[in-house]
């Protein structure tokens, strides 16, 4: 914690930290998924709808509007959650039916953002965004944002380390694990399916936010299904189920391009094949490979007392 | 708007057919995989593509192709891809018995995978066609047809035809039809279920690679084509009723002319969107699609 | 939960039936279930007594007839909704969250009970933390009676067979429902676990929640039910206590077999 507040003084390069300033706003969005997906079980790749309509609402906001950031940035948050009610009846839906319903309403919305130019901007763009500013102060320099974005974050993960081991976690944890016997207990399935993908939604909308102030210009391209894809590529490279792994993946999927420019082209091309290699070798991602190592480190150093191979330890 | 002319009409239900055969025999492999493995094939539209990519790579190498042979190529190349997909990466994952989750994660890499392999390989500019057809219109009494799409759906027809035949009058059919109704039994009288499971995604890439050089003759061939006609073919299967090859048929062919006269209705900026709508809601009102509705009249 | 007086009818069938495409699974069946009863269910396999149970519990709506509970007319309630209304049960095939501990499991169990949502988790507010505590005594307590306080820690999916039968049982029974559907509890269990398992029934009943059990194992069965009620090809063939349907005859045909019959000829 201590490291991430320093950062910007030791290593002041600004590329750097707008780098990191876009890999918060990612990971943002990759939390958001990682409750629906690792924690409710929904496939959702549709997440850059909320996205996309958390940035358009917070561009329009300021720059047409000139509404102050503070209040773009939670009305970001809200018209993406209010747009989620919308998928409520979806939430019924399971499995792969599910997952390509949110495609099917990621495509709709990238639809309207290409087309309704009145609105949007259409394909030539929105430009024009102002810059973040919080109580008269403009974030000007990377560090000013850098502490916003990261910021955030911050916030978004501590919000839902929060939940854990809580009635709700509980529940839709159950619900992921077998919807039928959590009917059986009571749990209303399709109202906590639901508030997943509000919070999810909500959170996204926080990030299209954050980003539009950050890059200052959007165009429809930027939130296509392959943004979805990309949320996705976070959530399983980091570790389905990990609200950490949802950090790394992200600070995989948009940092590494970011300085290994010869991946560049490749990009995408990589991530298919890690998605799948995941898939092959364990779920656990990079959360799981970084808590083994850890853990070994640990009893290499023995710090840690070696557990006997027959016991089998509570999660 | 207004109303439409007899010749308009008749070019939109022309259409319709041409494109709906095509989403038909996207469909079938989807159907044909649901049925037998459970899973959502996400890479099935890129299957499709990389059939298109590679009969219009055999048309440049060699321009005299006639055009039953490119679309044999096209076929057998992403039967290949199909089956390859499906040996080293899907019986892997169920073997290990892991969640249905993954493996619908594991497509959706596969997916990425081959559009950014097409890109690198091909490039991002669409490619065009030569001319496959003749350019001067049929008439059948009275009417105009482009030969395009007439032959397209005369093709269309005949291939989903030979897959009726082969599935229901060959032993390799019988099989593959036994093992996707219940792939114990069908082991206990002999099937191999690899062999199958190659099989059932050889024929559906076969299905695919066919759609695909179709499509591109019609339009263009892109790296991204398959993504989104790919959905629109799960859109079809999901109409006809999952899991149904009947059903899949018809599915392709009533929604492609469900999108084309949509057109008339509607800008054509959303036409995709049509196909989402309908996908949302399919899933929510009918989800055992059409098939599933005259079942349950009988 | 309910405010049926006891003795009196807590769960009602009247003219059950449904179907599975061409199959009758459950063909016109009337079931009266007593407050405070063990009311066993048997009969010869595919006789319909699973269906009968999930058509109580809701997992599938009936065709036609009337399902009362309480004096309610449950018969279009969804499952969760019945769940809540007192009705719990178990699954003939454990459906247990094997990632979750045994704890956590038993605690599922209350959910419906309490109220605590995302912001009181994310605030730990008062309501969130009052609840926690209430949720973790109730869940080691219902662990407890069902005998397995010592795994409350261990993974479910890291149990042996009879202790998941067991946590199951522990879920469904934490929240102190009216009535208890029990779907064959005793499955794959030997002799000293069916044993266990009968005493479990019987001081889930004088706890004061009324059972309805389906189970095969004839002992556990005629050893802890009040009143047996027997199914034949969908059909409610008998209806008695457990000495009534030893002796009577179109059941000892039906399901005990001739063979018995014979037997005790010679007797």
């Amino acid at each position: 914690m201590a490291a991430l507040i320093a950062l910007p003084w030791v290593e002041p390069d600004k590329f750097a930290l707008h780098v990191i300033s876009l890999i918060a706003i990612a990971s943002i969005a990759a939390m958001g998924l990682q409750v629906l997906l690792g924690y409710s079980g929904q496939l959702s790749i549709g997440q850059a709808a909320f996205y996309g309509i958390g940035a358009y609402t917070s561009a329009f906001l300021t720059a047409k509007l000139g509404v102050p950031f503070p209040l773009a940035l939670i009305g970001a948050g809200v018209a993406a959650a209010i747009a989620s009610l919308l998928m409520v009846p979806i939430t019924r839906l399971t499995g792969a039916y599910l997952a390509v319903a949110t495609l099917g309403f990621s495509i709709i919305v990238y639809l309207f953002i290409k087309n309704e130019e009145w609105l949007t901007g259409g394909s030539y763009g929105f430009i024009g965004i102002p810059r973040a500013e919080l109580f008269g102060y403009v974030l000007r320099d990377p560090r000013s944002s850098y502490y916003l974005n990261v910021g955030v974050a911050a916030i978004v993960y501590f919000v839902f380390a929060r939940i854990e081991g809580s009635r709700f976690a509980r529940a839709i944890n159950a619900i992921r694990q077998d919807a039928d016997a959590a009917r059986a207990s009571g749990i209303r399935v399709t109202l906590l399916k639901s508030e997943c993908f509000v919070i999810a939604a909500f959170v996204a909308g926080l990030a299209g936010s954050l980003y539009a102030h950050e890059v200052r210009y959007l165009a429809p391209n930027d939130f296509t299904f392959w943004k979805s894809i990309e949320i996705l590529i976070m959530v399983v490279i980091g570790g389905v189920g990990s609200l950490a792994g949802a950090i790394l993946g992200a600070a995989v999927v948009v940092g590494l391009p970011e300085y290994l420019r010869a991946i560049g082209d490749y990009r995408m091309l990589v991530f298919g094949a890690i998605l799948i290699a995941t898939m092959l070798f364990g779920e656990g991602g990079l959360a799981a490979l970084v808590a083994t190592l850890g853990r070994r480190l640990a009893v290499a150093m023995r710090l840690v007392p070696k557990l006997p191979a027959s016991r089998k330890v509570a999660q | 708007m207004g109303a439409l002319s007899l010749s308009q009409f008749i070019d939109l239900v022309v259409g319709g057919l041409a494109i709906g055969c095509v989403y038909s025999l996207i469909a079938l492999g989807f159907a044909m995989i649901m049925r037998a493995t459970n899973i959502i094939h996400f890479a099935q539209g890129e299957v499709m593509m990389l059939g298109c990519m590679c009969g219009l790579t055999s048309l440049w190498l060699l321009p005299a192709l006639p055009l039953p042979v490119v679309i044999a190529v096209g076929m057998a190349s992403s039967g290949l891809i199909a089956v390859a997909m499906e040996l080293a990466v899907y019986r892997t994952l169920r073997r290990r018995r892991v969640p249905i989750m993954n493996i619908i994660t594991a497509t959706v890499g596969m997916s990425i995978l081959c559009i950014n392999a097409a890109r690198i390989i091909w490039g991002s500019e669409p490619l065009r066609f030569p001319e496959l057809f003749a350019t001067s219109a049929y008439e059948f009494g009275g009417v105009r047809i482009s030969p395009q799409l007439f032959w397209i759906m005369v093709m269309g027809v005949a291939i989903m035809g030979a897959l009726q035949l082969f599935l229901k009058h060959t032993p390799t059919g019988l099989a593959m039809q036994a093992v996707a109704q219940d792939q114990e039994a069908a082991q206990l009288m002999g099937a191999n279920l690899t062999r199958m499971m190659a099989y059932t995604f050889a024929i559906s890439g076969m299905m695919a690679g066919a759609a695909g050089i179709m499509l591109g003759s019609m339009f263009f061939a892109f790296f991204e084509m398959g993504f989104i006609t790919g959905v629109k073919g799960f859109v079809a299967a999901t109409l006809g009723g999952l899991g149904s090859i009947a059903g899949a048929m018809l599915g392709g062919i009533l929604f492609g002319l469900i999108e084309t006269f949509s057109t008339v209705f509607l800008s054509s900026a959303y036409k995709d969107g049509i196909g989402m709508i309908l996908l949302i809601a399919i899933l929510l009102v009918l989800p055992s699609g059409l098939v599933g509705l005259w079942h349950k009249r009988r | 939960m309910s405010t049926a007086a006891p003795g009196e009818c807590l769960l009602e069938a009247r003219g059950v039936t449904r179907r599975f495409g061409g199959l009758v699974a459950v063909d016109a069946v009337d079931l009266a279930v007593r407050r405070g009863s063990v009311h066993g269910l048997i009969g010869p396999n595919g006789a319909g007594k699973t269906t009968l149970l999930n058509l109580i519990a809701g997992v599938h709506r009936v065709g036609s007839g009337l399902l009362r509970f309480a004096a309610q007319d449950i018969t279009r309630d969804s499952t969760a909704k019945r769940a809540r209304a007192g009705i719990r049960r178990t699954f003939q095939n454990l459906k247990l969250f094997g990632e979750m501990t045994a704890l956590e499991n038993a605690a599922i169990g209350l959910h419906a009970q309490t109220h605590g949502g995302f912001f009181d988790a994310v605030f730990s507010t008062p309501r969130h933390r009052r609840e926690e505590r209430s949720i973790a005594d109730r869940s080691m307590a219902a662990l407890h009676f069902v005998g397995l306080a010592g795994l409350a820690q261990a993974r479910a999916d890291s149990l042996a067979y009879g202790h998941r039968r067991l946590l199951e049982i522990a879920r469904a029974i934490v929240a102190r429902p009216a009535l208890l559907l029990l779907d064959e509890p005793a499955a794959g269990l030997n002799v000293t676990e069916a044993a266990h398992v009968s005493d479990l029934i019987a001081r889930i009943r004088d706890e004061g929640t009324t059972v309805v059990l389906v189970e095969h194992h004839m002992d556990v069965v005629m050893r802890v039910s009040d009143e047996i009620t027997v199914l034949n090809y969908g059909r409610r063939l008998a209806h008695g206590t457990p000495a009534q349907i030893q002796e009577h005859p179109a059941v000892i045909e039906a399901y005990l077999g001739r063979a018995a019959e014979t037997d005790r000829a010679q007797a």
